[in-house]
């Protein structure tokens, strides 16, 4: 069955392509029905734990797959995600071009995406890995408009770059372990030297940290997601970075099980994309954007509960089950925002906050399902995102009181506390500046809507989607801790060992710290700093600076630079084989005078346009007789030998 | 008798090829016939002696043509390494016969260019199946010579210029390899090939500084061939040469007759115990290191696709290198894997070039914008082989880069963790070269359509090998593991 999870979307999806490449609509129903089908395997994946399966000697060294854990929580959720977003996008997609090849990218990266979730070991993870870049590339460059083109080739270029220096990591590992599965790594891990484990550990964080935007390698991922479809922004987002984090979670639970060292190394990254996602989402003035930061931030969250995991060793359960749920609510709360940005760009046809100002004044749906999925990530008591981040900051606290039992000193990690608070405060601020500006702001004059600003199929998946978070936040010992419990063995924790009472007066508090950040932050820094009045109305400014961009300022004249010594260098050292050869020659016939070669043979004369100095050859077919020559004379030579 | 396969193999070719030369028939279907029908039959002698050897083992199928001394022998002995690089040679020269037809139909000058094609495929099964380091000799100063005409077909000052440099390269090459094969004579007991090293290790003693010298001299002698730096420059400079000759001769055949003797040279000559932890491995790793990462780097800078392609081949073989200088019998594997992997996918890539040029006169990458629309075939076919090349898994390219890999990172020392990490930077260029020319087939940058309207898709003579090729590479990746482990065997 997990065979046929992964390579059912991927071979159906190549039946159906010529079948409906050239029609706009009929794609539709095959990927609900195929996502679908995947969806029901995985929930039938549920009560099969152990099962596993392979098929050998494909790619060489096989495939490998395993169910369990988190393996089938992460699966089926994306599959989930799969089946969402396919019913969210006959709208989207309406009078838009070549949808056919979309949806066979789209359920490519479906199968490829399941493979990474259910690998066994780290060559199969690898192996669906690179597939997974690749076809989702195509989702990125969709558009085709020359913004898509860029940030397409700069999302392809990182993808590349730590996939590849992954496999460098792989090469290594493979080398000193052996087998690749995870348990054999976990049970020669402590074998290793340290040097060589964290070279391996530091590429493999590269490529999976590339794929899940983890700073500094997250320049993709502000630009990628705004230009891609929006039901493909919200599995970009919503799932696929979230591969990255399943590799890294990986790695750190299976080849660094209980290295301090790591926790820390992994843990520097981690807040610095936690927090400079969510200012970079304050900043924005393009609701995808915003939306893109924004997760970028929330994985800088999930990772630093993977650190905390990693740092408190056997009592990481608490920080895993943080980083577990946040990975689930996450997902569907960028699922069901991501759509509702999908709603305002077809009606509206811009992004840009000064545009898109209220559009969903009096459209109810379209508001509670945002303003649930608003309120979830930013924590706020009631909602599925308050649960996963109080467990995320009771981890930090565990570790912090684990290092004051020890008499060690707490400072760095209380730091991280506060930064983690400060980034839960400016999550609140972003989303409530944008629920400002889509649902309170005034309307400009003239917008764009159409008749019906919705379909009945894409409200469906907002109210779904919009519907789980309070049903998830308020029913936490019931659902969330059971999801969180199953998942755990992929971690190598054991369950929590009390159940959190999450809504006690000290978690309350730390949501109370976020709260005021958040609201100070929105009253001055949102709706004063970044807030003009022109015309009469709002004018959302963008204040950023322009200068102040990674990729522009640092990554791409790094690599023109490279590009351009690496060039001059190759000249350069190009000419090292002809001067030898040329030059032996001009060494050889020194005495020789300068010849011009005849020019009244037309054939064999003058093969330069430049004559040579020092030649003694009349012409070529001379050449030709000369080393006939020798070959004969090496003939008499053995000839003589032979007979003697 | 299973040594008239062999004999077959050899003389077949050269022998019609001659015939074509001296009759040079006007006619171009009956001239075509021809071509075909003996291509065919001596691809069947080839691929047959392959099979006979592969049944009865290699002693079966043994020619002894003479003897010049006791160890000047020349003798055909077609070997499980041999199979590989047979088999390669057999399968692709009628493929490329095919697609020749419709090239070379506005070249002109037919007849000289098949008579020497025909000859050229028996020199290299010759070098394939030879039994000795002195038949290997002969048969590698022969195709240098056969396949000048080639190389110059155009007889232009640039053909001409390329085919200068390309005897002047290789018979640096070949001193290079005679010092060796003197050498051999002196302190081995035979020069036929022997799995694990020919020294005399008594007479040896004492030598051993001497001998490793002439090692790295020989290694770079055939690494001319194989376009090794600094002798790399013939190959670029012979992409001049009509298509169907860069495809099958300079990505294939010749430029992998010089891997395959440079693997002789390690394997069946000086022994990979001999040679294993000294200072010659660690000099001939580097320099095939740098070459990997050299070729891609200039393959970058080249905006003339034909010429991209051929910096992608010096940079590929030396993939190839790489695998046989780590001296491990999984380099073997994985040098052999790359070889037969590399030469789908770089015949494949050489002819979508080939049927742009020929049928459209586009050149260069940047004139072809949004080609997909008009030659979608051509177009995914070099997506497909582009990928491949890449290593993108499920390909079988992914598998020999590796085995590689893992067969350079798996002999300790600096130079083979350097092979291992130009693999990785050279992917990453792969990736950079190959695809910023693919992509904007698909994804024109420029708004306006720039190709103008005659721009049309090749016809059936050339899709049809290429339709072909992409075929014979999903089968080799699908059934990589099995080949690998075939090769494995082999050894």
């Amino acid at each position: 069955m997990l065979i046929l999870m992964v390579f059912l979307p991927m071979l159906a999806a190549l039946v159906c392509y010529p079948l409906c490449r050239n029609s706009e609509r009929a794609w539709f129903t095959p990927a609900v029905v195929i996502s679908g089908a995947v969806f029901a395997m995985g929930l039938l994946l549920l009560s099969e734990p152990t099962l596993a399966d392979g098929i050998y000697g494909f790619c060489g060294n096989g495939i490998y797959f395993k169910a369990g854990g988190l393996r089938t929580v992460m699966a089926v959720l994306a599959a989930f995600m799969w089946v969402m977003t396919a019913l969210a996008s006959p709208e989207y997609f309406a009078g838009a071009r070549a949808n056919g090849r979309y949806f066979l990218f789209y359920l490519w990266t479906l199968g490829a995406l399941e493979g990474v979730f259910l690998a066994a070991d780290l060559m199969t993870l690898f192996i669906f890995f690179e597939i997974m870049s690749f076809t989702s590339y195509v989702w990125v460059v969709q558009n085709e408009t020359p913004e898509a083109i860029r940030a397409s080739e700069t999302y392809l270029f990182i993808a590349v770059i730590g996939g590849l220096t992954m496999l460098m990591g792989l090469f290594l590992l493979e080398n000193a372990v052996g087998k690749l599965s995870f348990e054999n790594i976990a049970e020669k891990a402590p074998e290793l030297s340290p040097r060589l484990r964290y070279t391996v550990g530091v590429c493999a964080l590269v490529g999976f940290g590339a794929k899940a935007g983890m700073f500094p390698l997250h320049i993709w991922l502000p630009k990628a997601h705004p230009v891609a479809p929006a039901p493909a922004s919200a599995l970009l987002s919503g799932i696929l970075t979230k591969s990255g984090v399943f590799g890294i979670i990986g790695v750190s639970c299976w080849l660094f099980d209980g290295v301090p060292g790591w926790g820390n190394l992994l843990l520097v990254p981690a807040v610095i994309t936690m927090l400079l996602g969510a200012v970079l989402a304050v900043f924005s003035v393009d609701l995808k954007r915003t939306l893109a930061c924004s997760s970028m931030s929330q994985i800088g969250f999930i990772l630093t509960g993977v650190s905390m995991c990693v740092l408190l060793g056997e009592h990481g359960s608490i920080a895993a089950c943080g980083a577990v749920l946040h990975i689930l609510n996450h997902s569907l709360i960028k699922l069901t925002l991501f759509v509702a940005a999908g709603v305002v760009y077809f009606n509206v046809h811009s992004l840009d906050l000064n545009d898109v100002r209220g559009f969903g004044k009096d459209k109810p749906l379209l508001k509670l399902a945002f303003l649930s999925g608003a309120l979830s990530i930013a924590g706020i008591p009631g909602f599925g995102g308050y649960i996963s981040k109080t467990l995320l900051h009771e981890g930090i606290v565990e570790y912090c009181e684990h290092l004051a039992e020890h008499g060690q000193s707490a400072l760095p990690y209380r730091a991280v506390e506060w930064i983690f608070l400060l980034s839960g405060g400016l999550t609140l601020a972003y989303m409530a500046r944008l629920f400002y500006i889509l649902f309170l702001a005034e309307k400009p004059a003239h917008q764009h809507q159409k008749e019906k600003y919705m379909s009945p199929m894409t409200g469906a998946v907002l109210l779904i989607g919009g519907a789980l978070m309070p049903l998830l936040g308020l029913t936490p010992h019931r659902t969330m801790d059971r999801i969180a419990a199953y998942a755990l063995p992929f971690f190598k924790r054991e369950p929590m060992a009390r159940a959190v009472a999450y809504f006690s007066l000290a978690n309350l508090k730390g949501a109370a710290i976020s709260v005021t950040v958040g609201a100070l932050v929105f009253a001055f820094v949102g709706m004063k700093w970044l807030t003009g009045k022109a015309d009469g109305h709002e004018v959302y400014r963008d204040v950023w600076p322009r200068g102040l961009d990674l990729e522009d300022a640092v990554y791409r004249p790094a690599l023109r630079a490279l590009a351009l010594l690496g060039g001059a260098a190759a000249r350069l050292v190009e000419t090292c084989g002809a001067l030898l050869i040329y030059g032996t020659v001009d060494l050889l016939f020194l005495g020789a005078k300068d010849r011009v070669v005849p020019p009244e043979d037309r054939q064999f004369s003058a093969y330069e346009k430049r004559s040579e100095r020092g030649r003694i050859e009349r012409s070529f077919s001379a050449d030709l007789l000369y080393a006939a020559c020798g070959v004969l004379a090496l003939f008499a030579l053995a000839a003589w030998n032979m007979l003697r | 008798m299973n040594n008239t396969f062999t004999l077959f193999a050899l003389i077949f070719p050269i022998l019609s090829g001659i015939a074509l030369l001296i009759t040079r028939p006007q006619d171009r279907l009956k001239r075509n016939r021809f071509v075909m029908l003996m291509v065919c039959l001596s691809s069947f002698f080839v691929l047959g002696t392959a099979l006979c050897s592969a049944l009865n083992g290699p002693d079966a199928v043994y020619l002894h043509v003479a003897d010049l001394s006791d160890k000047l022998v020349i003798a055909f002995r077609p070997d499980g390494v041999s199979l590989v690089f047979g088999g390669i040679i057999g399968v692709l020269w009628p493929v490329t016969t095919v697609y020749a037809f419709s090239y070379m139909a506005h070249e002109g000058r037919e007849n000289l260019f098949f008579g020497f094609f025909l000859i050229t495929f028996g020199v290299v099964a010759g070098i394939a199946y030879s039994a000795n380091f002195f038949t290997l000799y002969l048969c590698y100063e022969f195709m240098t010579l056969v396949t000048l005409p080639l190389v110059m077909h155009e007889m232009d000052d640039k053909a001409r210029a390329a085919g200068k440099k390309y005897v002047l390269y290789s018979m640096t090459g070949a001193a290079l390899v005679f010092i060796c094969l003197m050498y051999f004579l002196r302190y081995a007991d035979t020069l036929a090939f022997t799995y694990g090293g020919i020294l005399n290790m008594e007479k040896v003693k004492g030598h051993e500084k001497e001998l490793m010298t002439v090692f790295v001299l020989a290694f770079f002698g055939f690494g001319v061939k194989a376009a090794i730096f600094p002798f790399h420059r013939w190959l670029p400079a012979a992409s001049v040469a009509p298509t169907p000759v860069t495809a099958l001769l300079h990505a294939v055949a010749v430029v992998k007759s010089g891997a395959f003797a440079v693997m002789r040279l390690v394997y069946f000559g000086f022994g990979c115990e001999f040679l294993r932890g000294t200072w010659a491995q660690a000099v001939v790793l580097a320099a095939s290191a740098f070459t990997v990462m050299f070729g891609s780097v200039m393959s970058l800078r080249m905006p003339h696709l034909k010429r991209r392609l051929a910096y992608s081949t010096v940079s590929n073989l030396s993939y190839i290198l790489v695998a046989f200088a780590s001296m491990s019998p999984v380099g073997l594997v994985g040098g052999l894997l790359h070889m037969v992997f590399h030469a789908v996918i770089k015949i494949s890539l050489f002819f979508c070039a080939g049927a742009m040029l020929h049928h459209n006169e586009l050149e260069y990458v940047y004139d072809m914008e949004g080609l997909a629309k008009k030659m979608p075939v051509t177009c995914g076919v070099f997506l497909t082989a582009s990928l491949a090349l890449m290593g993108v898994p499920p390909f079988g390219g992914f598998l020999s880069k590796w085995t590689i890999g893992t067969a350079a990172a798996g002999n300790a020392g600096w130079a083979g963790y350097l092979g291992a990490a130009s693999l990785i930077v050279s992917a990453i260029l792969t990736t950079l070269y190959m695809l910023s020319a693919a992509v904007r087939f698909y994804f024109p940058l420029k708004s306006a359509p720039l190709l103008p309207e005659r721009v049309h898709e090749a016809d059936r003579l050339m899709t049809g090998p290429l339709v072909y090729l992409m075929a014979l590479l999903a089968l080799l990746s699908l059934c990589s593991a099995p080949l690998s482990a075939w090769i494995g065997g082999l050894v």
